[in-house]
C-alpha cells in the first residue's frame, strides 16, 4: 500500500457484514481500509473472561446490577448481557439515542472490533419467494427487486464458507442449505417433532441451523463447537462464525486490508460534481482527533441504524436530506421482529433420560402460515418458533419452598423437563416506523438517532394466533402448558432490527437497486440491515452476507469496468 | 438514556458501597464508587445475622454449606448492589405496614434490617440466641409463609434467591454439590439419568430458564 489514506474501498464496520464486504474486496486484488467505531478484540487473546468460572467473577456472573442500572440500562435487558459478556455490549451512557416521546425501542448495540458478530445468536436461514413477494403480494412497503434466485447462489457460496449445522428438511418456505452435520434433537424435541407432524402434517419441528462447526476447519484454523454455549464470551476455539474467527483473517491474508478502530465515522463525503462519493470522516474516539481517508468507493456495514444514521449526517448543500436520499424515505419502513414466549410446558414422560453438553441451538417450527393460502386471522404474513427443551438446575428452587438438608437435595437432583416456543413475527413495514436526527448530541458532538417505532395491529394479531397455536401444538405433544404470552416486548427486543435505506426497483420510492447501489450515488452500496424492503420471520444475518458478497462481486466488476 | 429504570440514583447508592467492598473484602476491581459513608452498611450483627441464615437454607452436607464458603457476605454485597432487582421501589400495593419502617427514600426495601426484625420478632427476642433446631423451626416459617399459594409477594423470595446464587455460584455449590464442566467437548442427546446424577451449575440455559 503506497498511500495511507488512499484506498480503493472503504468498509465502514467489521460486524458480520463490514467482514464480509472486506474478504470479498480484498480477495478480489482491492485495497481496503476498514473503519470501526469500537475498540479492538483480538480473536482468542482478547476473550477476557472466556474461560472464568462464576466464582471467579466479583458478582459472580450477574454482573453489577447498580453499575448496569446507570450506564447500560438498555443493554442490561438482553438475555446475552451479564457480567461474563458486558465487555461485548455498548455502554448506553456513552453512547446515547433517542426515542420518540411515548415510543420504546430497546436498542442492543456492540461497538468492537467484529461488532455483533461476536454476540449473534449464529441462527442462519434462508428467506425464500414468500418472503421476498411479501410486499408485493399484501402491498406493505416497496416490491423487493430480487427473488431466491438471484441469492440462492450467494446463499451457497456464504455457506460454504461460515460453516452452518442444520437438517434438511425440503420445506419451500425455508429452503436448505449447504449444511454441515446437524446437531440432534433431545429426546423431548424428537417426540415433540414426531407427535407435531401426526396431528399437524404441514408443520416441522427441526434442529436451529446455526453457524458453530459440527466438524472442524483446518484451513481457517476452526475448531468444532466444544458444546460449551458460552459463545457471546468470544470463542478462542473459533467454532463459530465471527469477524475474528472467518473473515478477517481471510482479508488480512491478502496483504491489502487496514484496519482502524476507535474511530467513530460521522460524515460520507460527497463531490456533487462528480456525482460520487469520496471518502468517510471520522473521529479517533481516544485523541477526539479528527481524520480522513478516500476512495474509489464507499461500503456502509455499520449496523442497519448506524449506517442510516451515518446518511443522515452526512447531509450536504447538494444533498440536503441525506445521503442518497433524493426519494426522501431514508430512514422510514423500518421494521424489527415482534417477539415474545408463546409458550411454556412441562413435558412428562421422560423423566430417565437427559443430555450431555450444551448445544448451542435449539429448534425452529418454520412457518405455516399465509403461504399459498392466506389463512392468517388478522395479519397476512409469517410467524415461526424457536425454542427447546431443557431441564432445570438450581435456580428452579427460587420458586420452592423449603430449607435444610432435603431442600439441598432435592436442588442437586436435574430437573424436570420443559418446553419453551419463542415467536418471531413478520413486522410490517411502515412509513412511520422510522430514524430521524435528534438534536441532542452523543459525547463527541455528533447528532443523535432518533428512533420512533411501534408494532401495529397485524403484529398483534400474528402474535395472537401463535400464542394459540403454540398452546396447541405442546399440549398435542403431550405437554402441561404453564405459560405464555401475546403480546410483543418493546422493539428491538428481537435485535433483528432492519431497513432504513431499502431497496426496490424505483429511485422515487427506494434508496437503493437491486445490487445494493445507492440510486443516487453509484460508488455508494449498503450492504448491512438497512438495505432490507421487508423483515420475513427469519433471522436475517445470512441473507445480509449473501447480499453483501453479491455487492461485493458486482462493485468489483463495476469498478474494472470503469462504470464507477 | 440517563435516567435509571429504577429509579435509584447514584448518590443514593455510593453511599457506602465502596466502605462495604472493603469490609468484606470484595476485589476492588469489582467495585469502582468512591463515596462511601451511608445508611447501607450492615453491622454486625446483621452480618451474622444472614451468614446463619443462608446456612441454615443450604447447611453442610456431604459437601460444605452456604456459611463454609461465605454466602452472607456475597449476599450483602448483592443487596447493596441491588442484585435481583432488590434495588427496585417496591410496588404502592405492595407496601404494608409491616414493610413500611424498613422502605428507602427511593422506595425500595432495606433487606436486611426487614429480616433482622422478622426472625426477631418470631422468636420473640434474640434470634440468634436459639440452637440451630430452633432458628430452622423459625426459619422454616417463614419461608412457608412466603411460599403458600397465593400469598402477598415477601422480601424473602429475593433474599432466599441471592442464598442460592451465592452458594451454587460458589466454587464448592457449583462444582462439589453440583458438576461443573466448562469444555463438554460433545453433544450427547440421550443418555440414561441414573438416580444420584447430579445437575449441571454449567448448564447455562437451565440456569437461565430453569
Amino acid at each position: 500500500m503506497t498511500n495511507d489514506t488512499q484506498f480503493d474501498a472503504i468498509v465502514v464496520g467489521s460486524g458480520i457484514t463490514g467482514g464480509w464486504a472486506a474478504k470479498e474486496l480484498t480477495e478480489a486484488g482491492l485495497t481496503v481500509l476498514m473503519v470501526e467505531r469500537g475498540r479492538n478484540i483480538e480473536h482468542q487473546t482478547g476473550y477476557a473472561t472466556e474461560l472464568k468460572a462464576p466464582w471467579e467473577m466479583p458478582f459472580r456472573g450477574q454482573g453489577d446490577a447498580a453499575l448496569y442500572a446507570w450506564e447500560y440500562p438498555v443493554q442490561m435487558l438482553n438475555r446475552h448481557f451479564n457480567e461474563f459478556t458486558e465487555g461485548h455490549f455498548v455502554n448506553d451512557a456513552e453512547q446515547p439515542y433517542q426515542k420518540a416521546p411515548g415510543k420504546d425501542f430497546d436498542w442492543f448495540r456492540s461497538y468492537q472490533l467484529g461488532g455483533r458478530s461476536l454476540t449473534w445468536g449464529r441462527q442462519c436461514y434462508r428467506w425464500s419467494d414468500y418472503d421476498f413477494g411479501a410486499n408485493k403480494r399484501d402491498g406493505f412497503g416497496a416490491d423487493w427487486p430480487i427473488r431466491y434466485a438471484d441469492l440462492a447462489p450467494w446463499y451457497d457460496k456464504v455457506e460454504d464458507f461460515v460453516g452452518v449445522s442444520g437438517a434438511a428438511e425440503g420445506l419451500p418456505q425455508l429452503p436448505d442449505g449447504r449444511f454441515l452435520p446437524a446437531m440432534e434433537l433431545n429426546c423431548v424435541e424428537q417426540a415433540v417433532r414426531e407427535r407435531i407432524r401426526a396431528k399437524y402434517p404441514d408443520r416441522v419441528m427441526t434442529i436451529g441451523r446455526t453457524a458453530n462447526l459440527t466438524e472442524a476447519r483446518p484451513e481457517q484454523g476452526r475448531a468444532h463447537c466444544q458444546y460449551r454455549s458460552i459463545c457471546a464470551r468470544g470463542c478462542s476455539y473459533g467454532a463459530y462464525f465471527s469477524t475474528q474467527s472467518a473473515t478477517l483473517p481471510a482479508a488480512k491474508k491478502t496483504g491489502r486490508l487496514k484496519v482502524v478502530t476507535d474511530a467513530q465515522v460521522h460524515k460520507v463525503d460527497y463531490d456533487a460534481k462528480t456525482g460520487r462519493v469520496t471518502g468517510v470522516r471520522w473521529i479517533d474516539t481516544r485523541t477526539g482527533e479528527h481524520k480522513v481517508a478516500y476512495a474509489r468507493m464507499v461500503f456502509l456495514n455499520a449496523g442497519a441504524f448506524n449506517s442510516v444514521h451515518l446518511m443522515l449526517n452526512s447531509a450536504s448543500e447538494a444533498m440536503p436530506r441525506g445521503l442518497a436520499n433524493s426519494s426522501g424515505v431514508l430512514g422510514t419502513h423500518i421494521v424489527d421482529h415482534a417477539n415474545t414466549m408463546a409458550a411454556m410446558a412441562v413435558m412428562p414422560g421422560f423423566e430417565g433420560r437427559t443430555s450431555f453438553g450444551n448445544r448451542p441451538t435449539g429448534i425452529v417450527i418454520p412457518r405455516f402460515r399465509n403461504l399459498d393460502r392466506l389463512d392468517g386471522d388478522g395479519f397476512t404474513r409469517g410467524y415461526s418458533f424457536q425454542g427447546g427443551a431443557l431441564q432445570g438446575t438450581w435456580t428452579r428452587g427460587k420458586r420452592m419452598g423449603g430449607i435444610g438438608k432435603d431442600y439441598k437435595d432435592a436442588l442437586h437432583q436435574i430437573g424436570p423437563w420443559t418446553m419453551v416456543l419463542v415467536v418471531f413475527a413478520d413486522s410490517m413495514p411502515r412509513a412511520s416506523n422510522r430514524l430521524m436526527l435528534s438534536r441532542r448530541t452523543d459525547p463527541r458532538g455528533v447528532r443523535q438517532l432518533e428512533i420512533a417505532f411501534e408494532h401495529g395491529k397485524e403484529e398483534m394479531a400474528a402474535l395472537a394466533d401463535a400464542h394459540r397455536e403454540a398452546t396447541a401444538m405442546l399440549t398435542a405433544a403431550g405437554g402441561h402448558v404453564i405459560m405464555g404470552f401475546d403480546r410483543p416486548g418493546h422493539g428491538g427486543t428481537s435485535i433483528h432490527e432492519m431497513g432504513g435505506a431499502r431497496m426496490g426497483w424505483d429511485p422515487k420510492t427506494s434508496v437503493l437497486n437491486r445490487m445494493s447501489q445507492a440510486h443516487d450515488i453509484p460508488n455508494l452500496f449498503v450492504t448491512d440491515g438497512a438495505q432490507m424492503s421487508s423483515s420475513a420471520c427469519q433471522n436475517p444475518s445470512l441473507t445480509y452476507m449473501a447480499l453483501t458478497a453479491r455487492a461485493c462481486a458486482a462493485a468489483v466488476s463495476m469498478l474494472k469496468e470503469g462504470v464507477i | 438514556m440517563s435516567e435509571s429504570r429504577s429509579g435509584w440514583n447514584r448518590r443514593d447508592f455510593t453511599a457506602g458501597a465502596a466502605l462495604l467492598a472493603m469490609a468484606l473484602g470484595i476485589p476492588a476491581a469489582g467495585v469502582k464508587f468512591t463515596d462511601p459513608g451511608g445508611e447501607d452498611l450492615p453491622s454486625d450483627r446483621q452480618r451474622n445475622l444472614i451468614a446463619d441464615v443462608s446456612d441454615l437454607v443450604i447447611p453442610p452436607s456431604d459437601t460444605p454449606g452456604a456459611k463454609d464458603v461465605g454466602v452472607g457476605d456475597f449476599v450483602v454485597l448483592a443487596l447493596a448492589h441491588g442484585l435481583s432487582g432488590t434495588r427496585t421501589p417496591m410496588a404502592a400495593g405492595m407496601v404494608t405496614a409491616a414493610l413500611e419502617p424498613f422502605r428507602r427514600r427511593d422506595g425500595s426495601l432495606r433487606h436486611l434490617p426487614w429480616l433482622e426484625h422478622m426472625l426477631d420478632r418470631a422468636a420473640g427476642g434474640d434470634f440468634l440466641r436459639h440452637d440451630r433446631a430452633e432458628r430452622t423451626r423459625l426459619l422454616a416459617a417463614l419461608d412457608a409463609e412466603a411460599f403458600a399459594q397465593g400469598a402477598l409477594p415477601s422480601p424473602w423470595t429475593a433474599i432466599k434467591g441471592l442464598i442460592l446464587t451465592g452458594y451454587y455460584t460458589s466454587e464448592a455449590g457449583g462444582s462439589q454439590e453440583l458438576r461443573y464442566e466448562l469444555v463438554p467437548g460433545k453433544w450427547e442427546w440421550d443418555i440414561p439419568l441414573v438416580p444420584g446424577m447430579r445437575a449441571f451449575s454449567s448448564d447455562w440455559t437451565a440456569v437461565d430458564f430453569g
